[in-house]
């Protein structure tokens, strides 16, 4: 069963150990620093690495070279998209801000559970992807119902 | 009605019989086998023997191998986690006030919304950011009475001697099938203890919405090949309905599971590994060896 989206281009399966070990590392989670580049591209809308630089440049000492390597990264990632104009990339976000954080929660079990297997622990919100849309409703209901309302 | 206490109880019960007659079984075996080694295979009774022993050995591989796999995920997903704690929030200090979980919960800097319980002797609740941040302080409180119920009741260690068992004794699969609805169960009554102390359903179901993935991305991953049944369709049909779930374990299951112990007794006590016995015991064991080996695989 394999996920589409989880798959990263021309990468070999990785084993089960390596998968253990490279959770909490950048692929799974956005890092500090992917993280201040991603909000400047949410806030702008589309820009270069020179921009970036420029506007994080304010707060931090960066080299342009770190925030080419973090975007392009991003863009591996399927985080941010880019478009050559002459002789620079201009890159934009993939997604908004709202959408990112959706594909993360969808992600949370699938990322707990599928890189880790048999979790021994008890977690609110376990196995979310299989709700059709008449549960889906009807929890929707219940969450909006009028206090007042008999259950 | 089978709830979370019980099915448990039953489940570690059925376990320690169903291995206090497969030890024997074993120990009938193993002078069997030696004289075996020593003068080859010859009639029926002798095949029957090795194939018993090749049972017992998947079935030890397979308990171990599930308490490895549970204890080395469960170590490396919260070293992982706990390496981003961060100082507790004041929202999660007040939702938490007067639960009784002091020094017990652990908030982790992560952008997806999860909590969960975990750890075995002294239980630990875990909230990441993002969830802190989705949710108001009402839905934020019922979450914690939520994990505050597996907290108290222990369930991660309940969950890993529960899974050891039916990884070990899949020529029992009823035991499998107390563990599904162990795991179904404790969820509903762990929403039933928050619903229960807010008093109101709505900040748990509204919880439960906010983390609820978008319509169309439904079914792309299905995370654990056990069963068609949805934990989370369940916990909805529950609160919304509030009536209790009858457990549902399948009549198969239990002639298979009850068979296989009979044929198990029998050659254990009858010397000569007859074959009538071995064979239903054979049945059983390709019904749940296919099914461990493909969690194992899945997995």
């Amino acid at each position: 069963m394999s996920d589409p989206k989880r798959g990263s281009a021309g990468a070999e399966p990785p084993s089960t150990l390596r998968r253990l070990r490279r959770i909490g590392s950048e692929e799974k989670f956005l890092g500090p620093l992917e993280a201040a580049v991603m909000e400047r591209l949410w806030k702008r809308g589309t820009a270069t690495v020179r921009d970036v630089v420029d506007d994080l440049g304010r707060s931090r000492a960066l080299a342009y070279t770190t925030v080419m390597t973090i975007m392009t990264r991003l863009q591996a990632k399927g985080l941010l998209e880019r478009d050559r104009d002459g002789k620079t990339y201009v890159y934009r976000p993939a997604c908004s801000r709202e959408e990112h954080r959706e594909r993360l929660s969808r992600d949370l079990v699938r990322g707990l559970v599928d890189e880790f297997g048999e979790l021994a622990l008890a977690h609110f919100a376990a196995e979310l992807d299989g709700v059709d849309a008449a549960h889906r409703a009807a929890l929707k209901r219940l969450a909006k119902a009028d206090p007042r309302a008999p259950r | 009605m089978l709830r979370a206490d019980r099915a448990f109880g039953l489940l570690v019960l059925l376990a320690v019989v169903s291995s206090a007659i497969l030890i024997a079984l074993l120990a009938a075996i193993i002078p069997h086998v030696e004289l075996l080694a020593a003068r080859g295979a010859e009639g029926a009774a002798d095949v029957v023997a090795i194939v018993l022993l090749g049972l017992a050995t998947l079935g030890i591989t397979l308990g171990l191998s599930s308490l490895f796999r549970q204890l080395l995920a469960t170590l490396v997903l919260i070293r992982s986690l706990l390496a981003r704690r961060v100082a507790m929030p004041a929202r999660v200090r007040a939702a938490a006030g007067g639960l009784g979980l002091d020094g017990r919960i652990d908030v982790v800097d992560d952008a997806r919304p999860f909590s969960f319980c975990y750890w075995f002797l002294r239980p630990r609740i875990c909230l990441s950011i993002g969830l802190v941040r989705r949710l108001d302080h009402a839905e934020l409180r019922a979450v914690l009475f939520h994990e505050r119920y597996h907290l108290r009741h222990r369930d991660p260690l309940r969950l890993v001697i529960a899974r050891y068992f039916a990884a070990g004794l899949y020529v029992v699969p009823v035991v499998e099938d107390l563990v599904a609805h162990f795991t179904l169960e404790k969820e509903l009554e762990a929403d039933e203890d928050a619903v229960a102390a807010m008093g109101d359903v709505r900040p748990l179901a509204r919880a439960l919405y906010a983390l609820l993935p978008d319509a169309d991305e439904v079914s792309l991953g299905l995370l654990v090949p056990v069963g068609s049944l949805s934990v989370t369709e369940a916990r909805i049909d529950h609160l919304v309905q509030g009536r209790p779930l009858a457990a549902r374990i399948p009549a198969t299951s239990i002639a298979l599971s009850f068979g296989a112990l009979a044929a198990a007794s029998v050659l254990a006590a009858v010397p000569g590994m007859l074959v009538a016995p071995a064979s239903l015991l054979f049945v059983a064991a390709i019904n749940g060896g296919v099914h461990q080996v493909r969690l194992v695989v899945h997995r």
